[in-house]
């Protein structure tokens, strides 16, 4: 809630009797409304906060007159008379200013922003209604009843009206002008996307999910049959032919699989305008968001997991990184601090940047604040990169008092948290004074890798392509070993430890000799290993599937996918391959299964 | 692929619903699959069974117990594979054209679990009346297995009537091979 709204403002039956229809209305038609609002909030918060900063816009403007109107109308036949009226009043403000009978447009941008706000709470309770058979929930106590917010607006369009004044107090007056902030620029695709977005159609995941699975089914049955040997016998030209468009169309069904379940990243760095707006103002500090990259399509799981990491990361920015515009101009700097958010594929991964030209991380701050929890060893040889990463830990803050903004040392340890569940890591680059990069690196998807499949004796295993360096067979001379048994390999002139995958997991390999196998070079949290493999077989894009209950506590593996010939192949962990020494336990039951398994393709009836 | 007597078996009947009074037996009683294990007959109701499929290519997961031969890919699913013979304590034997994997069903935590269990031989489907089961008997000391929900004699045959269940709720990596 804005800082502005006293205890006074709450009152507390603010239940109209009009809502109560809404509880006995078909819960699925609630669901829609919920969404759509959602949508349609999300839609505006951008155009608003646009005019807010610039002034007038015809076009954002009406936009939002639009998305009011809507939910009117929806409120209204839902007869949730609140909402219905929040939005009415919204609707006939920005009204006046599309008839520009208001002196100026920015001045309206916090109430309406209020409204949205009020609208959102409400839409999250009647969710809460939807999903908890009828039982109605008393609004939170932070809620401000739809009176005060419709005073507030009506308030707002006759002083608007009545004075020329160019800044109205409606905001906290000693917060830094809503001038301070500076939104990208309109995407001149803008009005392209609106026109496409009422196309669409939502569709629940978990049947993409499914449609997913299907296709990778087709796709291997098409292989099955086009490599049949009895087929390939033939010499039909039509039937090669009819193959090949099989081929094909299989192929473009299930590139357009792939990308139904990718979305743009751009409404995710929308939400963190809003923080920095209301955060800026909060601690008095001046701050223009840019943004590169706002296209940029990703997973939608991977998008809604970041939305968390990446408001933090900004908090983070605003509170540590960014000085008061008095300091700034001290220092002769602009005193709006910059907050640029850019994201770019790259080989493979989703790249997200964070940068903030702020004062950087103070790196002796850090590391004395590290070693007073514990943390580092006191006189510990740290490299700037292993002293940022500190800054991840559960409960660190170098903040000297904890504030409502930050302080209690949650949040960045959130960052790594999420960063890590999605397979991304994090590295950061400051420069004192001049500011501080944080760089997330994500994988694409998390339904699809591209892994390398190698092989041991018979058992054939994925590794993932970002977790791999480099492959090479080893010569003779580039191996040692340490007191008889480390083995080593010197790669290009660093000598690299190797792990061999079939003494982990208790294999038979078909090779001992490690000239005879190949090494993948691979990094796992900075330090780099040689896994040993029989063979590399070649590289695929698999589909991810978990390997389920029964092997969640199997360390080294980090799910399984059905490869090209139907056989399920497993996909290794290289991190957790490289941390843990072989399973003592199951040592002996490994070497067993192993060569039961070894049986079953003797054995194995088709 | 299938075996015959695999084809014959109507997996998604469901047993019909009970008009008597339930007493303890009727919970054991309906239609049962028969399999054979070790020249054993044991029985598991229909209702938990999805399909049967033959023995095929089973990719093994490293640091998992004997008895969990891996996992197999059922359309796009990927399940985990037990063989029977080694969960209940039998001698391992290679696996013949009879071999069967048994999709049971089980909801261990609420939701619903798809786990193949390896049988010998696939026989029957056998409608097992509640007049027909008995207890388990009294071995004395030695329980021969906590798994067993009692005993059906049909035609001077025994079936033995498996919880599979229980049979499948501990075969996780913590559990005895």
């Amino acid at each position: 809630m804005p800082e502005d709204l006293t205890p006074n403002d709450l009152d507390l039956p603010s239940q109209e009797p009009g809502d109560m229809s809404a509880y006995t209305a078909d819960p699925a038609m609630l669901t829609d409304f919920i969404v759509e609002v959602r949508e349609h909030l999300t839609s505006i918060e951008e155009k608003i906060l646009h005019i807010e900063s610039t002034g007038a816009d015809s076009g954002d403007i009406n936009a939002a007159f639009r998305v009011f109107h809507t939910i009117k109308g929806l409120a209204g036949f839902l007869e949730l008379s609140d909402i219905q009226q929040v939005a009415h009043e919204v609707e006939t403000l920005l009204d006046l200013g599309r008839s520009r009978k208001l002196a100026s447009l920015s001045s309206i941008a916090d109430v309406v922003l209020q409204s949205m706000d009020f609208i959102r709470a409400e839409t999250d309770r009647l969710e809460l209604v939807a999903t908890s058979d009828g039982v109605v929930p008393e609004p939170a106590p932070s809620l401000v009843s739809a009176d005060t917010i419709i005073q507030k607006i009506r308030a707002t369009a006759s002083s608007s009206q009545e004075s020329s004044e160019e800044h109205q107090p409606s905001a906290a007056g000693d917060a830094p002008s809503a001038h301070d902030i500076r939104l990208p620029e309109t995407q001149p695709s803008s009005a392209k996307q609106e026109s496409t977005r009422n196309s669409s159609l939502r569709v629940e995941t978990a049947k993409l999910d499914h449609l997913m699975n299907m296709i990778g089914e087709l796709v291997i049955a098409q292989t099955l049959i086009s490599h049949n040997p009895r087929l390939l016998g033939l010499q039909d030209s039509r039937l090669t032919g009819d193959l090949a468009l099989l081929t094909r169309v299989t192929t473009e069904v299930q590139r357009i699989t792939t990308s139904m379940r990718m979305v743009p990243i751009g409404t995710q760095f929308h939400r963190t305008a809003r923080l920095i707006r209301d955060l800026s103002r909060q601690v008095g500090k001046r701050i223009a968001l840019s943004t590169v990259g706002e296209e940029t399509e990703l997973d939608k799981t991977i998008a809604e997991e970041l939305a968390d990491p990446l408001l933090h990361m900004v908090r983070n920015s605003i509170d540590h990184g960014i000085e008061i515009p008095e300091q700034r101009i001290a220092v002769g700097k602009d005193p709006t601090a910059n907050i640029r958010l850019a994201a770019y594929h790259t080989a493979g991964q989703i790249v997200v940047q964070v940068s903030d030209d702020g004062r950087g991380l103070d790196r002796n701050r850090i590391l004395a604040k590290a070693t007073e929890r514990g943390l580092v060893r006191p006189g510990a040889q740290l490299t700037d990169t292993e002293v940022y990463l500190l800054i991840f830990e559960p409960g660190f803050s170098t903040a000297e008092a904890v504030t409502g903004l930050s302080g209690r040392g949650v949040g960045m340890d959130v960052v790594k948290k999420h960063v890590e569940k999605l397979r991304g890591r994090i590295d950061i680059q400051s420069e004192p004074g001049k500011g501080a990069t944080f760089f997330l690196r994500l994988p694409l998807t998390l339904a699809i890798i591209e892994g390398l499949v190698v092989c041991v004796g018979d058992n054939r295993y994925i590794v993932p392509m970002f977790s791999i360096l480099e492959i090479l067979r080893p010569d003779e001379s580039s191996l040692s070993t340490v007191q008889g048994n480390g083995e080593m390999a010197t790669v290009r002139g660093i000598l690299l430890p190797i792990v061999r995958l079939h003494e982990r997991f208790n294999l038979v390999s078909s090779t001992r000799q490690l000239t005879e196998g190949m090494l993948i070079v691979s990094q796992s949290e900075g330090k780099r290993f040689c896994l040993f493999v029989d063979d590399v077989l070649g590289k695929q894009e698999v589909v991810i599937k978990t390997l389920g209950a029964t092997f969640k506590d199997v360390a080294g593996l980090a799910g399984c996918a059905v490869l090209s010939d139907g056989r399920v192949g497993l996909i290794l962990d290289v991190h957790a391959i490289y941390r843990t020494p072989p399973i003592q336990a199951f040592a002996h039951l490994g070497a067993q299964a192993s060569t039961a398994s070894a049986d079953n393709h003797t054995q194995g009836v088709d | 692929m299938e075996s015959p007597a695999a084809a014959a078996v109507q997996t998604n009947q469901r047993p019909p619903a009970l008009s008597i009074p339930p007493v303890a037996n009727d919970l054991r009683a309906g239609k049962h699959l028969v399999f054979r294990l070790a020249s054993e007959d044991f029985s598991i109701r229909v209702a938990s069974v999805q399909e049967i499929l033959g023995i095929m290519e089973i990719t093994s997961v490293p640091q998992t117990p004997l008895s969990v031969k891996g996992v197999i890919n059922l359309r796009g699913r990927v399940i985990p594979v037990v063989d029977l013979r080694l969960r209940l304590g039998f001698p391992a034997q290679a696996y013949a054209e009879q071999t069967c994997i048994v999709v049971v069903r089980t909801r261990p935590a609420g939701f619903d679990l798809l786990t193949g269990i390896i049988v010998d031989e696939v026989s029957e489907v056998v409608n097992i009346l509640a007049e027909d089961v008995q207890d388990t008997p009294d071995f004395g000391a030695s329980i021969p297995s906590p798994f067993l929900l009692g005993m059906a004699r049909i035609n001077d045959k025994v079936r033995i009537l498996l919880d599979i269940d229980e049979v499948l709720k501990g075969h996780d990596i913590a559990g005895q091979p």
